[in-house]
């Protein structure tokens, strides 16, 4: 509830604000320009998809994919999408109201009551629909079961609070104060007191600072959604299916300091910016701690001093073979030695 | 009332021709004297099979007289005294098979299930669970058996949470009796005892509260909550009720849970155990500030307890005070070295304190915990 009388201050602020002035209303781009700019067309910006809002299933108006008895169906129309599952005889359509994911997609689907997860997803190196991870030994018994995994409170806690801003208030769905994808304060908590002071013309009572953190406190931070080194440890998650846990990988590196901040995943990442794709561009990085004249005790590659990650950090299939991921866990590849867990 | 022994002797008529057969593959007796000891061999077959047990025990002696290293007539002298209620000589014929064979787990069992007649519980509980894992349970007419002695003996010995889940154990595999109810009465109730030592004048409440919990066990919420809010009402100031309930509820519903610790409280303000669930119910919710205090009552209250430590450690790690949450993490280790939750919270103190070696070492051990509870529980 607090969070919610919040957001109605926050929204009254805006309002009194732009009346006052006549001008743009205020918001978190108000100050922070390049951010705003450029952080919503981030993976994590689009990290949910609303109807109407979907390039990848405007692009696709009709996919199909088999599984044994069942067809599924994805139609979009108008920016509206239906997900369909069919056994022959009867048929199970729902609408498309959650996309899950910028890219690849996985669908949150609302039937009789209850939320599901989608059997299959959208994969953009398909371009098209395939079983969604997890569900590759499925084998539903029923046109129900084929729909999706149905989700519990936890899954639905988890799902929306890692693809949305503000859905989970004290522990519960709150679709009316949802918003999708991460935005600012999904991250920056106390970021809607601090606009609020700031449109007050106080700008002292600062967010708290994620810049603070130490390297092991951000894995940890990030880890919320990509999975914290504990809980894929303690989940046993072991083999590539792990690969896409960078946090549990990158701490299982050698070279991994829980407070040094040259390893921090803002070192290389910016959050506010799309991901670089570009092997050169974390040379730098790299060479913050593999240089003798930086450090001492750290290797310096014998090989080259450019394209660390090509070598060092190599792209591994998620099983399925749907993703290829980098993988996280910094070290000398040797070969054909098996993935290091 | 059942005793122990009347429990032990009507289990071992069902149980030890699974534990037999799970020891077909013996080995045979030809060594040094083969034309004498296959003789005895078949003699002593024939007297077991025509269920002259004391010919069949003494032929049988006579072999391994001439071959000591002869396992199954070790094996056999076991389960026959261990049947004829001769604990003591069924105890030490089985470790004699056992120094044979080592990996016998139907072996661990029945010495186990002897030393518990025997009353040398701690070496029952030890052989019982070195049974289980080599295998012994994964019948399941044996489980029941080795399940509900574990259980039973962890309850005496304070570990209760244990037992409760070894009963879980049993009920999902629908092995409910009066014993079983009773066992799950006393470890729900956190008294340390065994069935048979429970007061007649008690057994009525114990049984009941079995019954409660089992109910739950078998995923009957409804009917487990009436039979709950039943006992509330006929028990209102017996301690750790409310308790055993959030136990219970903790796993689906913390929320409930919570209220149910904190009505736990009400009964027993100084339930050390009960400050630790509710310490460690706000950190499964991250929410370490909240989870502080409590933790902190725990302690105060019982410093031996191990759950209070592990939730103390965890949430002043969790609240920045790094180096004294690693002592009340290093308690618990040195108690219980295998603890996942204490190392795992001893990673991120040591890697928030820079100490990056202590940090990698106690992160590889996570992984060897891990690992090893996955490949226990995929042989199981």
């Amino acid at each position: 509830m607090q969070r919610i009388s919040v957001g109605i201050v926050l929204l009254f602020w805006c309002c009194f604000a732009s009346a006052q002035g006549n001008q743009k209303p205020v918001t978190c781009g108000s100050c922070h320009k390049s951010q705003a700019l450029t952080q919503p067309g981030t993976q994590m910006g689009r990290a949910m998809q609303l109807p109407g809002d979907n390039p990848e299933l405007s692009a696709h108006p009709k996919l199909t994919f088999r599984s044994g008895l069942y067809l599924y169906t994805v139609e979009t129309h108008n920016g509206q999408s239906t997900y369909s599952v069919s056994d022959g005889t009867r048929t199970i359509s729902v609408p498309i109201q959650w996309s899950m994911g910028a890219q690849a997609q996985t669908w949150i689907l609302f039937h009789e009551g209850r939320m599901y997860e989608s059997t299959v997803s959208y994969y953009p190196n398909l371009n098209g629909l395939f079983t969604t991870v997890g569900y590759e030994h499925a084998a539903p018994k029923t046109l129900e079961e084929a729909l999706g995994r149905p989700l519990s409170d936890e899954d639905v806690r988890t799902c929306f609070g890692c693809h949305t801003t503000n859905a989970i208030i004290d522990h519960k769905l709150n679709l009316s104060t949802m918003t999708p994808g991460l935005s600012c304060e999904h991250c920056h908590v106390g970021s809607v007191a601090h606009l609020k002071n700031a449109i007050k013309g106080d700008s002292t009572t600062g967010i708290a600072s994620l810049s603070d953190l130490s390297t092991e406190g951000i894995s940890n931070f990030c880890g919320q959604c990509h999975r914290t080194w504990e809980l894929v440890t303690r989940s046993d998650w072991r083999g590539t299916m792990n690969v896409r846990f960078q946090p549990y990988r990158l701490a299982n590196s050698k070279c991994y300091d829980g407070t040094d901040p040259r390893i921090s995943c803002i070192a290389c990442h910016d959050p506010h910016r799309k991901v670089v794709n570009d092997v050169a561009y974390y040379d730098d990085k790299c060479l913050a701690c593999h240089s003798t004249a930086l450090q001492a005790n750290a290797k310096v590659c014998p090989v080259s001093k450019s394209n660390c990650t090509s070598c060092h950090m190599p792209k591994v299939p998620f099983p399925g073979g749907n993703f290829i991921f980098t993988d996280h866990q910094i070290r000398i590849v040797k070969p054909n030695e098996p993935y290091p867990n | 009332m059942r005793t122990g022994l009347n429990i032990a002797v009507r289990y071992t008529r069902r149980v030890l021709p699974w534990l037999l057969v799970s020891l077909a593959c013996a080995t045979a007796p030809a060594q040094d004297h083969p034309d004498q000891l296959q003789n005895l061999s078949v003699n002593a077959s024939a007297a077991r099979e025509q269920g002259d047990l004391p010919r069949a025990i003494e032929l049988y002696q006579q072999a391994l007289q001439l071959n000591p290293k002869w396992a199954e007539g070790w094996w056999y002298i076991g389960s026959m005294q261990y049947g004829a209620n001769n604990y003591g000589p069924a105890t030490v014929a089985l470790t004699h098979y056992i120094e044979l064979t080592p990996t016998a787990g139907p072996a661990f069992a029945l010495r186990g299930l002897s030393e518990f007649e025997e009353a040398r519980y701690t070496e029952a509980l030890q052989d019982l669970q070195r049974a289980i894992s080599l295998g012994a349970a994964n019948q399941p007419r044996n489980a029941g058996i080795i399940f509900y002695h574990e259980a039973i003996l962890l309850t005496r010995q304070g570990d209760f949470e244990q037992a409760l889940g070894k009963y879980t154990q049993i009920v999902s595999h629908g092995g409910i009796n009066q014993d079983v109810l009773t066992g799950i009465g006393l470890a729900g109730l956190r008294m340390p005892m065994l069935p048979s030592e429970v007061e007649p004048s008690q057994l009525d409440m114990v049984s009941a509260v079995g019954q409660a919990a089992s109910l739950f066990m078998g995923k009957d919420l409804p009917a487990a909550d009436q039979a709950f809010q039943g006992l509330f009402q006929r028990y209102p100031t017996v301690a750790n009720l409310h308790y055993l309930y959030g136990y219970l509820l903790f796993s689906t519903d913390s929320e409930k849970a919570i209220d149910q610790f904190n009505k736990e409280l009400a009964v027993s303000p100084d339930s050390a155990v009960t400050h630790s669930m509710i310490a460690w119910a706000y950190g499964s919710r991250r929410d370490y500030q909240a989870s502080l205090a409590d933790a902190q009552q725990a302690v105060k209250e019982n410093p031996n307890l191990l759950i209070a430590q592990l939730v103390l450690g965890r949430a002043l790690v969790e609240t920045g005070s790094f180096t004294n949450g690693v002592q009340h993490l290093l308690a618990v280790v040195a108690t219980d070295p295998q603890n996942l939750d204490a190392h795992l919270a001893l990673v991120k103190a040591y890697s928030e304190l820079g100490q990056k070696e202590d940090a990698r070492r106690e992160r590889l051990l996570c992984l060897e915990i891990t690992g090893r509870e996955a490949k226990s529980n995929a042989t199981n």
